[in-house]
C-alpha cells in the first residue's frame, strides 16, 4: 500500500538542507548519506549522492527519470555472485 | 460478433464482461465505460446497436489508452526502470520476481524452466 499523500513524500530534512547548501555553493561533491529511505524530489536532480549500501557509499547521479524512488533502490545491499562454477565445486562439496 | 476498434471482437456475453477482451480494459474501466456511454452492463454484447458500438469506439479512441498504444506504454514503463539503474530495473534485467517475492523455490513464471545443476547431491550421500 503507498504512503497517504495527506503527509506528502517521505524527505529526510537535513539531506535537503544539504542539497540546498551544496547548490549554493555550487559545489560537485558527492553528498554522502545512510537515508536509504528518503524519496528522491525534484531539487536532487542534477546532484551526485554516495548512498550507503551497508558496506560501501554506491556513488548516484541522480537524473529526473529517478523522482519519486527513494535513495535506496540504487544502492544494492545484496551480492550475488553466481552459483556453480569450477571453483565452488571444488571447494564447496566432499 | 460485434467490432470495437478493429481488431477486437467481443463474445456474447455481458457488455461489462466483454468489454474486458480489450487489452487495457479491466473490471473498473468496463463499467466505466458502460456508465459513460449509458449502455446497460447487462445488455449481451451482439445486441449492441451499431450507434453503441460507435459510441464506444469514439470513446475508446479519444479518451483511453488500449491496446497496441497500452502494451507500448507498459514496455516504457520497464525500460525506464531498468534504464535508471534502480532495484526494480535490475529485477526486470535478471528476469526474477520484482515485487520482492522468495526465489528460493517457486518463481518459475518468471525464471523459467527449471535448470538442473548436475552433480549436487542428495542428503543422504552428504553425510
Amino acid at each position: 500500500m503507498g504512503r497517504s499523500s495527506k503527509k506528502g513524500p517521505y524527505v529526510v530534512e537535513r539531506l535537503l538542507d544539504k542539497v540546498d547548501r551544496a547548490e549554493q555553493t555550487g559545489s560537485r561533491e558527492p553528498i554522502k548519506t545512510w537515508a536509504r529511505a528518503c524519496t528522491i524530489v525534484p531539487e536532487f536532480v542534477g546532484k551526485n549522492f554516495a548512498i550507503h549500501n551497508g558496506r560501501n557509499f554506491i556513488k548516484l547521479y541522480v537524473t529526473e527519470d529517478m523522482v519519486g524512488h527513494k535513495l535506496g533502490e540504487f544502492a544494492p545491499t545484496r551480492t550475488f555472485r553466481g552459483h556453480g562454477g569450477k571453483a565452488a565445486k571444488g571447494a564447496g562439496r566432499k | 460478433m460485434p467490432r470495437i476498434l478493429g481488431i477486437d471482437i467481443p463474445n456474447d456475453k455481458r457488455t461489462v464482461i466483454s468489454l474486458r477482451y480489450i487489452y487495457g480494459i479491466g473490471p473498473f474501466l468496463a463499467e466505466q465505460l458502460c456508465d459513460r456511454t449509458g449502455i446497460s452492463p447487462d445488455k449481451r454484447a451482439r445486441d449492441l446497436t451499431e450507434d453503441e458500438l460507435a459510441k464506444l469506439a469514439a470513446l475508446l479512441d479519444n479518451e483511453y489508452v488500449v491496446e497496441g498504444q497500452r502494451r507500448r506504454q507498459v514496455q516504457q514503463n520497464i525500460g525506464r526502470l531498468r534504464d535508471i539503474g534502480c532495484y526494480r530495473g535490475l529485477r526486470h534485467r535478471k528476469g526474477l520476481p520484482v515485487h520482492g517475492q522468495r526465489t528460493r523455490t517457486n518463481a518459475r513464471t518468471r525464471k523459467g524452466p527449471r535448470k538442473t545443476v548436475a552433480g549436487k547431491k542428495g542428503v543422504k550421500e552428504m553425510r
